[in-house]
């Protein structure tokens, strides 16, 4: 199997610096040292050829770009203090140089990656610094792709990145898995950040295209990833059966010129029969063992029932109500109530819908996606009128291209209807 | 997410603040950049020069035709804006509220909809 510079730099860049961070310390200069190597690895491997050992060559490469920053760093220092002392450049890291230097005895990658993950995901930083950071340390992206990923100044981006790392320093992060009572909750920031990555690439938040394909490729092989590194988490095989039951439609939900397809009316055909296979299969393992299904387990059951069935019709919709009934439990929140709504107008008739969205129109007033069930609900009750002002209204709250013109054009059918 | 930050007024309105309160209206401007900048949420901040520099182009049996002024006539034009790039509204609404002219006149928060690709979307995957 023929894998790409760029695929293999992407998985070796987490592991060397993880093994920077366990002899040196300091996610500031490891992370601008492996990114350095990569840079390097990425010009000379495609002309020169790919080493032997890669790992080795992008390990010595990297800890001579570090060497070099802290030699830099403490001739700096040294024209700027007037009483210089000859420190020693672990100590001047403020580095937990331990012990087991040299690769001896640390523990494996895999635990390295898993520690990087959550001091990317520290609770420190705000999510997009989060989703940056990770993008850059873990998923060995450049500066320029993350900004370009995201559709900002590759300056901007960098400093976005830059401040992340000063604000982890600040906060006394150590390269240290977290303890016992915090793992849960810091695993959930993790998980939260991979499926805003996915979901960024899914439903672009705004402008031209409805789908940016590289973060959600990128999403899923981080949850590849972490599903790898914690084979007995069921959320995390939850969260990336989510994704793949989602991912498998992406053909079938836009048109060649970029228009939104709905669920509803998607050529299913078009669905990627493998992804469905194999997030399907995900998810019937982790709900068979699974005590106590979390949000991104029932997400992916919710998904996976939409994908098995062969049509509309044929969608079972008081499974995927009773679904909703368990992550109104676990998740409650207004965008899952929605769902909840118009599976129970899928199973108890539009009127029952439309009661059931109680005072959601006051908490999501501002939001696309109300306006846009409304209206549907409207449009199966047989009141057009009501159905094209609601899908009006949610055009105009809708910041996706494609999705508006979508609510402009159910509008527009719904007006001619009432004609 | 990605919002513009809008600032208006005109000539009389920067006319009638004195001198030493417009230098310190600068540097609290210059303070409020960078530290939009710093946080990485900054993508831009401009300003237009005085109304009276601007031209109106328009197509006449469409051969462009230039004369003065602005197109619209009112008493306050577009002076300032920012391009920031956000995690929420709420976000968006309190750098707004952080604009040092704020605490005089309102400023204008856009939702931004439309960003034209640079390229040809084949990297954005609709293809």
């Amino acid at each position: 199997m023929a894998t790409s510079t760029g695929d293999l730099l992407r998985e070796l860049a987490p592991q060397v610096l993880g093994v920077l961070m366990r002899r040196y310390g300091g996610l500031d200069t490891c992370e601008d040292a492996v990114q350095e190597a990569l840079l390097d690895a990425a010009v000379q491997w495609p002309a020169a050829g790919t080493p032997d050992n890669p790992r080795g060559w992008l390990l010595t490469v990297a800890t001579r770009r570090l060497t070099d920053m802290l030699r830099g760093e403490s001739a700096r220092r040294r024209r700027e203090d007037a009483v210089y002392l000859a420190t020693p450049p672990a100590v001047l890291v403020g580095a937990s140089a331990d012990a087991r230097i040299a690769g001896a005895g640390g523990p494996p990658d895999h635990d390295d990656t898993l520690t990087l993950l959550f001091l990317c995901c520290h609770p420190a930083l705000s999510p997009s610094s989060q989703v940056a950071l990770t993008l850059r340390a873990v998923g060995g992206l450049t500066t320029a792709e993350i900004a370009r990923a995201f559709g900002v100044p590759e300056a901007t981006m960098a400093q976005r990145i830059s401040r992340a790392k000063q604000q982890i320093r600040a906060a006394g992060a150590r390269f240290t898995p977290p303890d016992a009572a915090d793992r849960e909750q810091r695993l959930r920031a993790v998980q939260q950040v991979l499926y805003l990555v996915f979901n960024e690439g899914y439903t672009a938040s705004a402008g031209q295209w409805l789908q940016r394909t590289d973060l959600t490729v990128e999403g899923i092989r981080l949850a590849r990833l972490l599903a790898r590194l914690l084979p007995g988490d069921a959320e995390t095989a939850g969260l990336l059966a989510l994704m793949l039951l989602t991912d498998a439609r992406r053909a079938a939900r836009v048109t060649p010129d970029g228009a939104l397809v709905p669920l509803t009316e998607q050529d299913r055909g078009r669905w990627n029969r493998e992804l469905i296979t194999e997030g399907v299969a995900l998810v019937e393992r982790t709900l068979a063992a699974s005590r106590a299904l979390g949000p991104y387990q029932l997400q992916a059951a919710i998904a996976a029932v939409h994908d098995e069935a062969a049509s509309v019709d044929d969608t079972d919709w008081a499974e995927i109500l009773a679904l909703y009934e368990l992550l109104t439990k676990v998740s409650p929140g207004p965008m899952v109530s929605l769902g909840k709504v118009v599976a129970i107008a899928k199973v108890h008739g539009p009127a029952a819908g439309l009661a059931a969205l109680g005072d959601l129109a006051e908490t999501l007033s501002a939001n696309h996606r109300f306006y846009s069930v409304r209206g549907h609900l409207h449009a199966m009750a047989g009141n057009p009128r009501e159905a094209a002002a609601d899908f009006r209204t949610a055009a105009r709250y809708a910041t996706n291209i494609p999705e508006r013109r979508y609510l402009e054009r159910k509008a527009a059918e719904r007006r001619n209807s009432e004609r | 997410m990605k919002y513009m930050v809008i600032i208006y007024g005109n000539q009389e309105l920067w006319d009638s603040i004195d001198p030493a309160e417009f230098q310190q209206e600068i540097a609290a401007f210059d303070a409020f950049n960078k530290k939009f900048y710093d946080t990485g949420e900054l993508l831009g901040a401009y300003g237009v020069a005085d109304a009276a520099a601007t031209k109106l182009v328009r197509l006449a049996d469409g051969q462009p035709a230039v004369c003065d002024g602005p197109y619209l006539e009112t008493k306050e034009y577009l002076a300032s804006w920012f391009l920031i790039d956000v995690d929420s509204e709420e976000r968006a609404l309190a750098i707004a509220a952080e604009v040092p002219s704020a605490k005089a006149r309102p400023v204008e928060v856009w939702p931004i909809l439309h960003e034209a690709s640079r390229e040809t979307g084949v990297d954005m995957g609709v293809v």
